[in-house]
């Protein structure tokens, strides 16, 4: 083989090497997003969280650190819902166990934050979210700061009321008239998962199949 | 799943129910009703099970009452765009010989402040409110289902 020869084949080599590479850690995970069953990649490096300091049903501070260093599945749920929340943590319990059943390295953290911090306080979210399971973790907080928490999710909410029979909206940051105390929430339902860098990595539109979920959340992790 | 099923009884009202009546009585039937084990401070639940209706007519659940809870009301969750909508329904058809299915994510009967959280082997009672049937209320028992 000649030296000129050589170094083609070399520099192919090293070109391909380098496509693979950057194939799978470019910033838009190309390479990933075909492979996903259920999920989206939502990373976007421009689309950074705000500073938040919400409160955990421990009364613990629970900001942006709480998402660092770890994997975490996060979703805004409020617990006067009958339907949707309670199916999405139903979901994220069975989740959970299919990802311990199939000894996953790495399990994500399970975070519910709620729409409707002045009807959900940390004590009720504690009895509440650990109903589905003790580990699961519920934040509430100043309504303001959830509000702007949900923007880089594309997460929205709204709540409705009932008027002379006739259903009213009120969009979020939007004040209630103060004689109304009962009201539901109509309200996107994704989980998503955050990445040890505090990052907006997936999101999993609804309805959840928690199997392929499993799947998408092993083959997100091992390749971030 | 866990889930509470409810056993189907039908109770009658008065005690000398004769048999046409019972007929008419049997043109509805309700198959699997359920509630979902829900967390003992859980302010709403969701009661769900399939709702047969034998006759040739359409025919409409109107209202509903529930025994334990401050009250119940008719719903409708809808996706619409990705937003989970959650309707108060003024009632529920269910067509001439077909079922409707009350399910997680669609059709349910809200049960609004419980008194006491449900939980498997709690009984309550349901009463179902139907227009074109003569009797138009029937009585459920919750029964914890192992």
């Amino acid at each position: 083989m000649s030296k000129t020869t050589l170094l083609i084949t070399i520099a192919f080599i090293v070109s391909i090497g380098v496509a693979v590479f950057s194939t799978n850690t470019n910033t838009d995970y190309q390479f990933l997003k075909r492979q996903l069953k259920v999920s989206h990649v939502l990373h976007n490096t421009n689309k950074v969280l705000p500073n938040f300091s919400l409160v955990d049903h421990n009364q613990h501070l629970f900001n942006n650190d709480r998402f660092k260093g770890k994997w975490t599945l996060l979703t805004f749920i409020y617990t006067h819902c009958p339907d949707v929340c309670p199916t999405i943590l139903m979901d994220m319990s069975m989740l959970k166990s299919i990802l311990i059943q199939r000894g996953v390295e790495t399990v994500p953290e399970f975070v519910a934050i709620t729409f409707d911090p002045k009807r959900d306080t940390p004590e009720v979210l504690k009895t509440y979210i650990t109903h589905f399971d003790k580990d699961f973790l519920g934040v509430s907080g100043d309504q303001t700061q959830i509000d702007q928490l949900i923007k880089p999710f594309g997460t929205y909410y709204e709540r409705s009321i009932e008027v002379d029979g006739k259903t009213v909206i009120i969009p979020n940051g939007q004040a209630m008239p103060e004689s109304v105390t009962s009201y539901s929430i109509n309200h996107t339902a994704w989980l998503y998962l955050i990445s040890p860098d505090g990052e907006i990595f997936a999101g999993f539109p609804t309805p959840h199949k928690p199997h392929n979920m499993a799947d998408d959340i092993e083959l997100l992790i091992s390749n971030y | 799943m866990k889930r509470i099923l409810i056993s189907v009884v039908l109770i009658f009202q008065i005690s000398l129910v004769h048999a046409m009546e019972y007929q008419k009585l049997s043109a509805i039937v309700i198959h699997d009703p359920w509630i979902r084990t829900a967390p003992p401070n859980a302010p709403m639940l969701g009661l769900f099970m399939k709702i047969r209706n034998n006759t040739n007519q359409d025919i409409r659940l109107v209202s509903v009452q529930a025994i334990g809870y401050v009250r119940a009301e008719l719903h409708r969750t809808i996706n619409h765009n990705g937003i989970m909508k959650m309707q108060k329904q003024s009632f529920m058809p269910i067509s001439a010989q077909g079922d409707l299915d009350l399910k997680p994510g669609s059709w349910h009967i809200m049960l609004i402040g419980p008194e006491i959280a449900p939980k498997e082997g709690d009984t309550s009672m349901i009463y179902l409110e139907f227009t074109m049937v003569r009797h138009k209320q029937f009585m459920f028992k919750l029964e914890k289902v192992k």
